[in-house]
């Protein structure tokens, strides 16, 4: 199997790209050794925020990854699950005193059965459908979380939030969630390596073959979305007490487009993909702030071009690079 | 390699030496927490006409020899952004104090950084009870709260407007729904009716319905409407196409906050005929302070300044009195800030109470749109 | 109590008439590329600026804005198309175009931003004062206007695509692009002249909007979710579908407005949105399109 994916291979992955840039006990190692003395090298609180959204994204990405990239399921309301996963845990903990991690595992598991319940609610539903009908429910949970004040507070917002005990320093919150972005990965990709992955592969490239081949594909599609979703929810239960303020326009419908351009812009349907495109996507806008006005308009072009002429995104040009040093060598 | 240019970056920030202590050349640095992008970005484009045009004037004649630098970092009226701004500011830029932000939702969301930092913070734009009313000493505000404008307002509609039913109009911000709660607390225990209140989201795209709606309730006396400028806009207009209101050949009357600025009845037309509102800052008022700085404004930018770059205006003024008066660490201007008296800006003096809220109302009064987009003063008391 | 019903539904039928346009563009394009253009938001702002233009800089009449606005947005689809869709036919990846097309649409609102600022602008034709009276009822002459140029394009583009030799070529583009190209039809062109139309509409509804809405750079937004869902229950690439739920989402609005409350205006849509999914995903006028059911 070639590294270089060629744009026919990118465009369908082929199902027997189930090992989509596993990193070597070498990668592995350098990079978390990367990830421990990043909150060294930037010792400021800016710095340190800066670091700790990433890593949400991070966890966010690979989440829609799985959905989208894994399972093929288009799914536009990843901003809704992130949102559920904060309210959720942090209303068990100011509200009937749950402990942070028990908050935060249901915060997590509500998540994940709002996603599974959506996925077979639409189950009959493919493509574009499946894309709508996703952003509707983003939609609806943003309404209900703006406008049922007496639970939520509504606009008005939370306030006052702190980060589990032990972990109100900053630079222990980023390795918490560094930690958790770690776990997701490796559990994602043992899920992917096992016949669970192989389904999904099948349900992702041909639904109707997959069908006839005995797979119940409305089930292992609502176990995607529900899987995916409860990611979401897990970086939702780790935000709040990172921003100190919670209020419903943080989960904006829009802002579930953010986590897909982070996905497609690292490459989609591999692990190391959202990894690169979370980093970059939440590094570039605050880099681009020595530009001045021009930000965003930069921001927007850069997006449309790496979409446009490079197919397997980040991790396509990654792999690539990676191909092109060992041809070098080898020749 | 990204993350040692982010390094290196912040490194150059921190060797920029903050203010000497023994007056020569002294820096007040002045971070500004303002929203130049987003919904409230227009509230940014104001404020950053009046602090230019302070600047400007602090340049040429620097009280005490201090001179004065701005840094600006972009909060977007919302409290994530407000927050990572914050942390810029107060990292980056280390700034001796803080003024900002226009929303209510944003300025809660960074208050406790600033406390946090030590740092005080002077706000002239949130309404917002809690930003002064726990008593937090790092805060000030001169703009006054929603007590303060909501029961003020309410009484005058009762008593010299004889209203005796109301509709509420606000959008669904912290600011719109704490406004509305509070003016419909003061009216109902005087004897009035509140006959429904009515939110709305920012995006709401056509008034017409609401319009309607209110339109069959029968004859309303007042309709206070808590909302910013480009909605407020679309509200007057489909309310006189109702008939609803006097500009439209109705009854009812408009109330409005401090929030509009005052440009806004021209480009309402004859719809805002009737409009009562609060204003704290009026190119009209006769002072010298005021008439210098609208003529300064309008030679500098070309047209009349609003209540928004009034209140940034006199915020870097105020900092410059409290410098005058000898402050030059973060805790000494909030000290000298707290002591502040016989300060008169342009939007009024100022005069803060225990809780660092400024209580003096000298220029707060009211006023009515003519049918010729003018607007004539009330004299109430 | 049934003349307030009456004038909230001439209120909805005004807004149902906004939308109907934009979705239209939103689902012919759909139609026959089977694909999403999500700048198609701010195609709706840049067509209500350009109107603005005409009439407040140029001094013009807004009936010829409205003119203006449906070129500049043909323009603007026909660039989108070019650069986005057009390249990516057939290369995979449905998604690509979309994320581009989000690409675009930041580009286009922040380029906006940085010419014109952030300030709403105040856009009032002499219409919008003009109330015209009827009984108890109520149009503004700016709603007349907006009923009647909406009527006449959605005629128009009826008898364009039903009766004309283009409109039929159009629809079985639409059916079956392969097929459609072995019998002599250019898909691509036809793509494009479809893009065209679409776009076209959509400046044609922003320039109506602008009276309507808070005129900033962001403007589009509002209506594009709205949309999106309208193009869901009307059915995807089904244009009888779409204007039916157009005008129905539009009544829906003043509808909750009425008995409900103007916050609660999202949640209805969108709830009936999902409700038509899990009963009747195939939209309320049901076309064959048996692949995505």
């Amino acid at each position: 199997m070639s590294d270089v994916p060629s744009p026919v291979a990118a465009a369908s992955l082929p199902a027997a790209e189930c090992r989509p840039g596993w990193p070597g006990r070498a990668g592995a190692a350098a990079t978390l050794g990367i990830v421990a003395i990043l909150p060294l090298v930037l010792r400021d609180s800016y710095g340190r925020g800066l670091l700790i959204a990433g890593a949400l994204n991070v966890i966010q990405a690979l989440g829609l990854d799985l959905i989208l990239g894994f399972a093929g399921q288009l799914d536009l309301g990843a901003a809704a699950f992130y949102g559920i996963g904060a309210y959720v845990s942090t209303l068990l903990v100011m509200l009937a005193g749950v402990g942070f991690w028990p908050a935060l595992a249901l915060g997590t598991l509500a998540a994940g059965v709002m996603g599974g319940v959506l996925a077979l609610l639409t189950v009959r539903l493919r493509g574009h459908y499946l894309a709508i009908a996703s952003l509707g429910f983003a939609v609806i949970t943003y309404q209900v979380l703006l406008n049922w004040i007496s639970l939520t507070q509504g606009p008005l917002g939370l306030y006052g939030i702190t980060p589990p005990a032990g972990f109100t320093d900053p630079v222990r919150l980023f390795y918490l969630i560094a930690a958790c972005a770690v776990l997701v990965f490796a559990a994602l990709r043992a899920l992917l390596a096992s016949p669970v992955g192989a389904t999904l592969a099948a349900l992702r490239e041909d639904e109707i073959s997959a069908a006839s081949l005995g797979i119940d594909c409305r089930r292992w599609k609502a176990f995607a979305f529900a899987v995916g979703s409860a990611v979401a929810g897990l970086a939702g239960g780790l935000y709040p007490g990172f921003a100190g303020t919670l209020v419903p326009d943080a989960f904006a419908p829009a802002d579930s487009f953010g986590v897909l351009a982070m996905v497609i812009v690292g490459g989609i349907g591999t692990l190391r993909g959202p990894v690169l495109g979370a980093v970059v996507l939440t590094l570039a806008p605050e880099l681009l702030r020595g530009i001045g006005d021009a930000r965003m308009i930069v921001y927007g072009l850069a997006l449309t071009l790496v979409v446009l002429f490079m197919p397997g995104g980040l991790d396509g040009a990654w792999r690539m690079a990676a191909a092109r040093l060992r041809r070098n060598q080898a020749g | 390699m990204r993350q040692i240019v982010c390094a290196c970056g912040l490194l150059l920030t921190f060797l920029h030496t903050p203010a000497l202590a023994d007056g020569a050349a002294r820096v007040v640095r002045i971070g500004a927490l303002l929203p130049i992008s987003g919904a409230g970005a227009y509230f940014g484009v104001q404020d950053r006409e009046g602090i230019d045009l302070a600047l400007d004037q602090l340049a040429k004649s620097p009280p005490g020899g201090a001179r004065f630098d701005v840094h600006i970092e972009d909060s977007a009226c919302s409290p994530l952004p407000a927050t990572q701004a914050a942390r810029r500011l107060l990292d980056g830029y280390r700034p001796d104090i803080i003024i900002g932000e226009e929303c209510s939702d944003a300025t809660l969301a960074v208050m406790p950084l600033v406390l946090q930092a030590g740092v005080p913070l002077l706000n002239a734009g949130s309404s917002a009870l809690r930003i002064t009313d726990p008593g937090n000493r790092e805060t000030f505000r001169i703009l006054p709260d929603e007590v303060m404008q909501g029961e003020d307002l309410a009484n005058h509609a009762y008593r010299d407007l004889g209203a005796r039913n109301a509709v509420l109009l606000h959008e669904n911000t912290n600011a719109g729904i704490g406004n509305a709660a509070i003016f419909a607390r003061r009216f109902a225990a005087l004897g009035g009716k509140v006959v429904q209140t009515i939110g709305f989201g920012r995006d709401v795209n056509d008034f017409t319905a609401i319009a309607t709606r209110i339109a069959a309730l029968g004859p309303i006396d007042v309709i206070p409407t808590y909302t910013l400028e480009g909605q407020g806009l679309k509200i007057t207009e489909a309310l006189a196409q109702a008939g609803v209101v006097r500009g439209g050949g109705g009854h009812a009357v408009q109330l409005g906050t401090i929030w509009l600025p005052l440009g806004f009845d021209q480009q309402a037309g004859k719809a805002a005929e009737g409009y009562v509102r609060i204003v704290q800052f009026e190119p009209r008022d006769p002072r010298p302070v005021v008439q210098d700085f609208v003529a300064a404004f309008q030679a500098k930018f070309g047209h009349q300044p609003t209540h928004i770059s009034a209140h940034a205006y006199d915020q870097i003024m105020l900092i410059a009195d409290a410098v005058r008066r000898g402050a030059a660490t973060p805790a000494a201007i909030r000290d000298r800030l707290a002591a502040t008296r016989g300060f008169s800006g342009v939007t009024g003096s100022v005069v803060f109470d225990e809780h660092n809220q400024n209580v003096s109302r000298d220029t707060i009064h009211y006023v009515e749109t003519e049918a010729d987009g003018s607007f004539k003063p009330l004299d109430w008391k | 109590m049934f003349v307030l019903a009456v004038q909230q539904g001439l209120n909805g039928l005004v807004l149902g008439s906004l939308y109907v346009l934009v979705a239209l563009g939103l689902t012919l394009v759909y139609g026959v590329l089977v694909q999403i253009n999500f700048a198609h938001a701010d195609f709706v702002m840049i067509g209500a600026f350009s109107a603005y233009f005409v009439t407040h800089a140029l001094h013009g009449d807004y009936l010829l804005s409205l003119a203006a606005a449906g070129a500049v947005g043909a323009l603007l689809g026909y660039l989108v198309n070019a650069a986005i869709f057009a390249p990516l036919l057939g290369k995979g990846s449905e998604l690509r175009p979309l994320i581009a097309t989000i690409g675009v649409s930041v580009m286009l609102e922040n380029g906006a931003l940085a010419l014109l600022g952030p300030v709403p602008y105040a856009f009032a034709t002499r219409y919008s004062a003009e109330v015209i009276r009827f009984g108890p009822l109520y149009l503004t002459a700016q709603s007349v206007i907006i009923l009647a140029v909406a009527a006449t394009a959605i005629v128009l583009l009826h008898g364009f695509l039903r009766f004309t030799f283009l409109g039929k070529a159009l629809r079985a583009v639409a059916q079956d692009r392969e097929t459609a190209g072995l019998m002599g039809i250019a898909p691509d062109r036809l793509i494009m002249l479809t893009f065209i139309i679409g776009s076209a509409l959509a400046g044609l509804g922003g320039a109506l909007l602008a009276p309507v809405l808070v005129l900033t750079p962001f403007a589009g937004t509002s209506v594009i979710v709205k949309a999106f869902a309208i193009v869901i229950i009307g059915g995807f690439g089904n244009i009888e579908g779409t204007i039916l739920a157009g005008l129905l989402v539009g009544l829906i609005e003043a509808m909750t407005t009425q008995v409900l409350d103007p916050g609660l205006i999202d949640i209805v849509v969108f709830g009936l949105l999902l409700a038509m999914l899990v009963i009747r995903p195939t939209g309320l006028i049901a076309e064959r399109r048996e692949e995505n059911v």
